[in-house]
């Protein structure tokens, strides 16, 4: 999951060097949301968040 | 306030300037990964990721002009790196707080901080500090308008040296996707800080 979350942003950070390319910002919201369930799977809520709250 | 303070080509600079300073700090965090032979862990990278995409969203600006959608994905950006830069430094502030099984102890290093230090703070305190700077920066900057009035090509050098930075860019994004590869493969990352290269499981 993270390889495909850094490749999305390699890949957007290519066709804008290369084509100039606009649609680099999609995928790259793609990729941070992509991250986000990556943190979500990451957290124990079975313990207070792992956190002393 | 005068709109003319900031033009496109200085805002171009500015962006260019960021994008150096990104593209720096993640080349210092493979020197420190290798120096110390220590392995990112899910929430290093994913700080990481916040990072690159902070560089993108500069690169977006330097490439192709500034514009309101790319100061957004920066912005976007360093707030998701700095939620789990918050996040880790929270995991690691109270080192009698035993976070496996939730509850204080009195043990020594029962909870103790990930990684080396730098300067003093570790890198998820230096990544809270590098997102908020981030986050005030794009603020600041937007403040002037002039910079997203249309302008006439930018001279040759600044547009040179905006292809050699996002190509730097690209080296270091895709020599992140490598090494994540390397590390993780396709499947969750190793948590526990060594020298653990999936690939050589």
């Amino acid at each position: 999951m993270m390889t495909v979350t850094f490749g999305l942003i390699a890949i957007s950070c290519f066709f804008l060097w290369y084509r100039k390319a606009e649609w680099g910002w999609a995928a790259v919201m793609i990729a941070l949301i992509i991250g986000i369930i990556i943190f979500m799977g990451d957290v124990d809520f079975s313990t207070n968040l792992g956190v002393q709250l | 306030m005068k709109d003319d303070i900031l033009t496109p080509a200085s805002a171009r600079v500015l962006n260019f300037l960021g994008l150096l300073a990104m593209i720096g700090v993640l080349l210092g965090a493979y020197v420190y990964q290798f120096y110390f032979r220590e392995l990112p862990c899910t929430l290093c990278q994913l700080q990481r990721v916040g990072m690159v995409a902070v560089a993108f969203g500069a690169a977006m600006n330097v490439m192709l002009g500034p514009h309101p959608r790319h100061y957004g994905v920066c912005l976007v950006s360093a707030v998701f790196g700095m939620a789990i830069s918050i996040r880790q430094a929270l995991l690691h502030i109270n080192p009698f707080f035993d976070t496996k099984t939730a509850q204080p102890t009195l043990a020594t290093a029962a909870n103790p901080p990930f990684g080396q230090p730098v300067l003093g703070l570790h890198l998820y305190i230096w990544g809270v500090v590098l997102f908020a700077t981030v986050i005030l920066a794009v603020g600041i900057v937007q403040l002037f308008r002039g910079q997203f009035k249309p302008s006439p090509p930018e001279p040759e050098w600044l547009r040179r040296l905006a292809s050699i930075a996002v190509a730097a860019l690209v080296v270091v994004a895709a020599l992140e996707t490598l090494t994540t590869f390397l590390e993780c493969g396709f499947g969750a990352c190793p948590n526990d800080g060594g020298w653990n290269w999936w690939i050589l499981r």
